[in-house]
């Protein structure tokens, strides 16, 4: 079953495009990376589907239910960390988390536990929190109930690379529980780290959705030598290109066919890479759907 | 079934609970305020019990006369009616309340708290109702500690006072702080910052006075009254005959319910923006 599954869903703010005609799903158990930067849309794809925003036409749906029908119910299976985390900030933690514990009306399973792994000083008032501090209020209390999904804008913006490894270490933990995380992200290290799949957003419209291996392995590999040959008298593919001296080409053929063209040449340097989620992105970015075949 | 559950989750009040204890500071803060006037002013009535008369004869109360009750400024009931309940509680403490109110669910939006609030399994129409219910702690201490410091001040003072009229007095002006309530929060979902919000809201209450004052200065325009919700509430004639306008009553309890109600539809359809 998918637990969150949208339908051409669309916001208009006015005549100002927030997000057109978005259809994805997110499967259960599965870490599900948002991509996109700053005005792409992730934010008001999150706020919409939590309630904060009505959709202009579409639908959404989570764990089946219509989020304009029943969205108090959703809410109780769904954690949700915003982007701009404002909390309480004349509490202490420990009074915010009892409000909101209160307002959960169920158990939290792991409370303990990520109080233990985020250290908060619960008896101080919020107000008095620095940024990664308040972030990790921001991660406890989304958790803190073992809700279904939990839907993270920008989780780690404030966390220091400890505190950040934490957390990933924490979320993979809960996927395996069958939890499921919607996490929006511009960080891409982060997101090719631990997510399964991706959506990538541009200008409020999906332009690509898979999982982050097939994405990698559609773009294929990025080959550049040095031959003591001319450079021009090599035989490469059509995306050929030389700099500075180096042979740059990207191939989702077969590496061996290459590796064996290569050797007519005297190599005098060869550097065969994977790309990474970041290149993927900046091609998606520049506006070239171009896959290298 | 879901309805049920619903009912269960709103009945709980946690909302309603959290905003009596964010206001709980204010409420103290207000009710010593108004406890220090009260004594003040019943204080002050002997020193100024005969200058007072000569005053009143003299025409000055003239210049008062869009408060009610200005030419019996002479008595006690009169000194009392004017500067206490007319300047102070009808309308400061309604432009405090009114600005109180009108905060409420405007400084979460601004604030961006509502997203976190707005998490929890709660809905809209709750929001709304919850904060309505948690600021009336708030009216009623107040209310409640004037009431006290008025007879206690009336006793040490040995001034005559009909204390069932002046309780009368603190209980029919609950159905007008509940109607500004009312007005308050519908503002306070309209208007996403605090600080307009509350500003909007002073100026609706004053904007609401001049016209009542106006009406009862020109009777050719005493319809303009009616549209004011200080036209259902009058300290004097309940302070010095015990009468209650209790038509006034409903009216301003079907203001505070029905600017709720409005509220809450609102708040129900609003995009919350960031």
């Amino acid at each position: 079953m998918d637990v969150i599954e949208t339908r051409n869903l669309t916001k208009y703010y006015g005549n100002i495009l927030g997000i057109e005609d978005l259809n994805f799903s997110v499967k259960r158990g599965e870490i599900f990376g948002f991509l996109g930067p700053n005005g792409a849309g992730k934010t008001t794809t999150i706020r919409t589907l939590l309630g904060l925003l009505s959709p202009t036409s579409g639908e959404a749906y989570i764990f089946g239910k219509n989020i304009k029908d029943s969205i108090v119910e959703i809410r109780s299976l769904v954690g949700y960390i915003p982007g701009e985390l404002a909390l309480y900030e004349h509490l202490t933690g420990r009074q915010f988390l009892n409000y909101f514990s209160s307002l959960r009306n169920t158990d939290l399973p792991l409370l303990d536990k990520l109080l233990e792994i985020f250290e908060i000083p619960l008896d101080r008032k919020i107000k008095g929190y620095s940024k990664g501090m308040k972030q990790k209020m921001g991660i406890v209390q989304a958790f803190m109930d073992d809700p279904e999904i939990v839907i993270l804008d920008e989780p780690t913006s404030g966390l220091d690379p400890l505190l950040q490894q934490k957390f990933y270490e924490f979320i993979l933990s809960e996927r395996k529980n069958g939890r499921t995380i919607f996490f929006s992200s511009h960080i891409l290290s982060e997101v090719d780290k631990i997510c399964d799949r991706v959506a990538i957003i541009r200008d409020g419209k999906l332009v690509a959705l898979e999982d982050v291996d097939s994405l990698k392995s559609k773009l294929g590999k990025f080959i550049r030598l040095k031959i003591k040959e001319p450079p021009s008298t090599f035989k490469g593919p059509e995306n050929m290109k030389i700099v500075d001296g180096w042979i740059e080409f990207q191939t989702s053929d077969n590496v061996d066919k290459w590796i064996k063209e290569i050797s007519k040449y005297t190599v005098l340097d060869l550097e065969i890479n994977e790309f990474s989620l970041e290149d993927i992105f900046i091609r998606y970015y520049e506006g070239k759907n171009n896959y290298g075949r | 079934m879901a309805d049920d559950l619903g009912f269960k989750r709103i009945f709980r009040l946690r909302i309603a609970f959290q905003t009596v204890k964010d206001y709980s500071r204010i409420t103290i803060i207000l009710s010593v305020l108004f406890i220090a006037m009260a004594l003040m002013y019943a204080g002050m009535y002997p020193a100024f019990e005969e200058s007072l008369s000569e005053i009143i004869e003299s025409g000055f109360a003239e210049g008062f006369e869009f408060f009610r009750g200005a030419e019996d400024m002479g008595s006690y009931i009169g000194f009392l009616n004017i500067e206490l309940y007319q300047i102070f509680w009808l309308l400061i403490l309604g432009i405090m309340i009114g600005f109180v109110s009108a905060s409420v669910i405007s400084k979460e939006i601004e604030g961006k708290t509502i997203d976190l609030l707005m998490s929890n399994p709660v809905s809209r129409k709750q929001v709304v109702f919850e904060k309505f219910i948690g600021l009336i702690p708030m009216v009623l201490t107040i209310n409640f500690l004037t009431f006290l410091a008025i007879i206690g001040a009336t006793v040490a003072i040995d001034q005559e006072l009909n204390f069932y009229n002046v309780f009368l007095t603190h209980l029919v002006s609950i159905p007008y702080f509940l109607a500004i309530i009312g007005i308050g929060l519908l503002v306070s979902v309209v208007i996403n910052e605090k600080m307009k919000a509350s500003i909007i809201m002073i100026a609706l209450i004053v904007g609401m006075f001049i016209f009542e004052s106006l009406g009862q200065m020109v009777t050719d325009y005493e319809f303009m009254g009616i549209i004011s919700i200080t036209h259902y509430f009058d300290p004097y004639d309940t302070l010095k005959f015990g009468e209650a306008d209790f038509v006034g009553v409903v009216v301003l309890l079907i203001v505070a319910m029905w600017a709720m109600i409005i509220a809450m539809i609102y708040f129900e359809h609003k995009d919350i923006t960031v």
